[in-house]
């Protein structure tokens, strides 16, 4: 295998025996990175600061205060629902799934402290089929919308999402509404307050979602927008330049408020929470 | 009359009638083999054949049917921010008397037309003219709205992702949703993705026969998952995107029932279907108080999906 002919294709590791002196090879600089100084410098590139995916568990580590975070209700389990075939069933795949990435859908949600304080905190597993929506991600994602409601607590969703899942077809498509609905009730709640959290990517319907946060965070080098490449240049019949998807260009035409590195991201979650008063005693 | 691939059986017998009818022979006996052999085509059309039926440009449109439906329309223009997006046909009219507000996406029946109004897909202005006049419905002038949807979906371009597409897609979709009015939608052509359902969640989701409603074109799902989009007939058998299919999933409410041959070579007749359909649907939904409606449409959408716990 050539591993320095194509730098970019090269992605995460997989740690193999003790998990010594594996290397990862950056997406963006292709410098070498010792995998644990990764680990250890929230999987930012030390040269480039290029932010490495994050998986749904390592967010949680780095986004929840350490044993807080509990997970919300049974798991929810997707279904193939129109018996879909692509290059492999869907069956198959979410079989694999099951037994490789450990989840039963695309979002891992449940209630956590923040800087101390209490929130409901939804975040999309990548892993998961590219964090696709799917009928049981987006009904875990409306559980936790009602839970939030329901316990008045502020919402925090970190997004990360190719879009819709087509194997899931009409269902996917219908999730954003079931979702946007929640949404609406929770947000007519006075003092209800959904941090929404960009990072890349977020296409599609969960970017629709998305951008119904009341507070818009982004993280640093993220892309947002309908959809992705590969759609552009093969139905559209023309690359879409990635600068029109760019957080920094979007935050620059005002649909972002923040826009932090992962480093700080947890912080600046923490003073937004703090900049609100407390739930029922304005 | 643009004859589509799985028509061409019927090319020689439009050929031969064109011929009879120019000599003044009798043609009784070929119009009912014309007849009868679009009804066996008709009778057998693939999922893709349909989204092909559901894209010929003779179709009736949203306009068209706003333009025959609707008396004294008025259309209303922008979004109040930026432009006005001559996608998407908004305004007030009087159906069958009743005073109504109804959209649709202009899609266009030529190549001129269908640049000026981009073939139907709506930029962020679009949406948001949606957004705001559906708002000023919901509280000004509190009449039912109708939304009619031919599109292959949002515009993706830079210009469209600079000027926040999926926020304006959000914008729409949330303020039908909370429309303190009935809302009935009907496809009639394309419901492509997230373009389509930016613009018709509602109490009522109707389509035609002859029309199709997906998370996404078979072409783009096709280049999703196989990276090209030669898949495409077979994305569209699997990804259950018919009237038909749709109804059985529970995901619309109805078919407005198309002629064998389709709204193309029936325009009137077709047109008239809609319009009765909608007559009805309007009579039970007006029954109703708007506050039980609107908690029913939110319950909807709220149980939509297949899952296991």
């Amino acid at each position: 295998m050539n591993i320095f002919g194509k730098k970019k294709k090269i992605v995460l590791p997989v740690i193999q025996g003790d998990g010594q002196d594996v290397k990862v090879r950056c997406n963006s600089c292709g410098r070498l990175i010792d995998y644990d100084t990764l680990k250890e410098n929230y999987k930012i590139c030390p040269y480039c600061g290029y932010h490495f995916r994050m998986s749904a568990t390592e967010r949680i580590s780095v986004l929840a205060d350490k044993g807080t975070f509990d997970e919300l209700g049974e798991p929810i389990q997707s279904v193939d629902v129109l018996n879909f075939t692509d290059t492999v069933p869907y069956k198959k795949r979410l079989a694999d799934l099951k037994d490789t990435v450990g989840l039963p859908n695309a979002i891992l949600a449940g209630s956590g402290k923040i800087g101390g304080i209490q929130c409901a905190i939804g975040v999309f597993a990548f892993e998961f089929l590219n964090g696709t929506l799917g009928s049981a991600t987006g009904e875990k994602l409306a559980e936790l919308i009602r839970f939030a409601g329901k316990n008045s607590l502020p919402l925090v969703v970190v997004f990360s999402s190719a879009g819709e899942r087509v194997q899931e077809g009409i269902f996917s498509l219908m999730q954003v509404a079931k979702t946007v609905s929640a949404l609406n009730a929770y947000k007519e709640k006075e003092g209800s307050l959904f941090i929404s959290v960009l990072t890349n990517p977020v296409l599609g319907g969960v970017a629709s979602i998305a951008m119904a946060g009341d507070v818009i965070i982004a993280e640093s080098g993220s892309y947002v927008g309908v959809s992705g490449p590969r759609i552009s240049e093969y139905v559209m019949k023309r690359s879409l330049p990635k600068e029109a998807q760019k957080v920094e260009n979007l935050m620059k035409r005002g649909f972002v408020d923040i826009i932090t590195d992962r480093k700080g991201l947890k912080d600046t979650i923490i003073r937004i929470l703090k900049f609100q008063n407390k739930w029922g005693k304005l | 009359m643009k004859l589509l691939p799985f028509e061409k059986p019927l090319e020689i017998l439009y050929k031969e009638l064109e011929r009879r009818k120019r000599n003044g022979e009798d043609t009784l006996h070929l119009e009912e083999l014309i007849e009868k052999q679009m009804e066996e085509i008709y009778k057998k059309l693939t999922p893709f054949d349909t989204v092909l039926v559901a894209r010929h440009p003779d179709r009736p449109q949203p306009q068209d049917y706003i333009n025959a439906l609707l008396t004294d329309f008025t259309e209303f223009h922008g979004d109040r921010v930026s432009e006005d997006d001559p996608a998407l046909i908004a305004g007030f009219g009087f159906f069958k008397g009743m005073p109504v507000f109804a959209m649709g996406t202009r899609k266009g029946h030529n190549i001129h037309e269908r640049l000026k109004y981009h073939s139907g897909m709506l930029s962020p202005s679009g949406f948001r003219k949606a957004a705001r006049l559906v708002e000023t419905v919901s509280h000004s002038f509190k009449v039912p709205i109708i939304s009619f949807v031919d599109t292959p979906g949002a515009m993706v371009s830079p210009q469209s992702e600079m000027s926040g597409q999926v926020e304006a897609i959000y914008k729409s979709l949330s303020a039908l949703l909370n429309a303190n009015v009935p809302v009935i939608s009907v496809i009639t052509g394309e419901g492509g993705g997230l373009g389509a359902i930016g613009i018709s969640t509602g109490d009522r989701i109707l389509m035609l026969t002859y029309s199709y409603f997906a998370v996404v074109s078979p072409e783009a799902g096709s280049a999703i998952l196989f990276k090209n989009t030669e898949a495409k007939s077979r994305v569209a058998s699997q990804l259950h995107l018919t009237a038909r299919e749709l109804l059985s999933l529970n995901v619309i409410d109805g078919i407005i029932e198309e002629p064998l041959g389709g709204a193309q070579r029936f325009k009137n007749a077709v047109i008239k279907s809609v319009g009765d359909a909608l007559q009805s649907e309007l009579e039970t939904l007006l029954k109703e108080p708007v506050t039980e409606l609107k908690k029913r449409r939110l319950e909807k959408y709220e149980s939509m999906g297949v899952f296991t716990k």
